[in-house]
């Protein structure tokens, strides 16, 4: 689950953290960040029921 | 709100050969689609798009692309089979984009010279769409001998072909509406 909602940067509304995405990398800056017990870092995707949009962040 | 939208269901033509006879097939798939009410489409021709070969992934985003990728509830994807693949140049496009298609519908026209309509193609592309977090219909539509299936101009020579696109239609929309409704409502883990 989400540390909190993100808000969509489109309509302001509340958006909903509905999938994690494994990301495997070689750059510096994903590594750093890696979940060490899955070997990459996880990417959550977050929707806007209101309009649509979608947005992602990596997840703490 | 949710239900406000038309449900969004683009048509990626995936070739960029000359004299393709793919685009008679996406053409026709997004005829069918523009028949339905609450749905609206698009096609998408990939030679259209900006294309560099020095990057890939996000290195090669196209803001317009992505834009109708985030938009979409689903894609019909009409691909050609070359040497019993797709070609490159589509999965070129599909990758610079990733969450823009999670948790989204798709499915696969194939289209071929020859008599088996693309089902190697389809088989070749489903790893793909798995990867890219489509979730991919078992409803498919294949353009077998499609040079028999079109005229030159790009009239449709075989009936059959609109209840077929139908069948797959439907489940493809029922797919992207119960998709939908799970991005919109349905978070990870509850």
């Amino acid at each position: 689950m989400a540390r909190r909602k993100m808000i969509c940067s489109r309509c302001g509304g509340e958006m909903n953290h509905h999938a994690d995405k494994l990301v495997y990398s070689t750059e510096k800056s994903v590594v750093a960040k890696k979940e060490l017990s899955l070997g990459g870092l996880i990417e959550e995707t977050h929707n806007c029921p209101g309009c649509g949009a979608i947005a992602s962040r990596v997840a703490e | 709100m949710t239900h406000c939208r038309p449900l969004s269901i683009p048509v990626i033509l995936g070739t960029t050969r000359k004299g393709r006879m793919s685009a008679h097939a996406a053409r026709f798939m997004a005829e069918q689609i523009e028949k339905r009410q609450g749905v609206s489409t698009e096609l998408i021709d990939i030679s259209k798009l900006p294309m560099p070969a020095d990057d890939a992934g996000d290195g090669i985003k196209d803001a317009a692309f992505a834009e109708k990728m985030t938009m979409a509830d689903a894609l019909v994807i009409v691909t050609p089979e070359y040497n019993h693949s797709f070609p490159g140049l589509l999965k070129h496009i599909l990758d610079s984009c990733l969450k823009e298609y999670i948790h989204k519908a798709a499915g696969i026209v194939g289209v071929s010279a020859g008599p088996f309509g693309g089902v190697r193609v389809i088989q070749d592309f489903l790893p793909v769409i798995r990867e890219l977090g489509l979730v991919n219909i078992f409803w498919d539509v294949n353009f077998g001998n499609v040079a028999s299936v079109f005229d030159e101009s790009g009239k449709l020579l075989d009936q059959a072909f609109v209840k077929r696109a139908d069948k797959f239609l439907d489940e493809l929309v029922w797919m992207a509406k119960t998709l939908r409704y799970g991005r919109d409502h349905i978070a990870l883990g509850d």
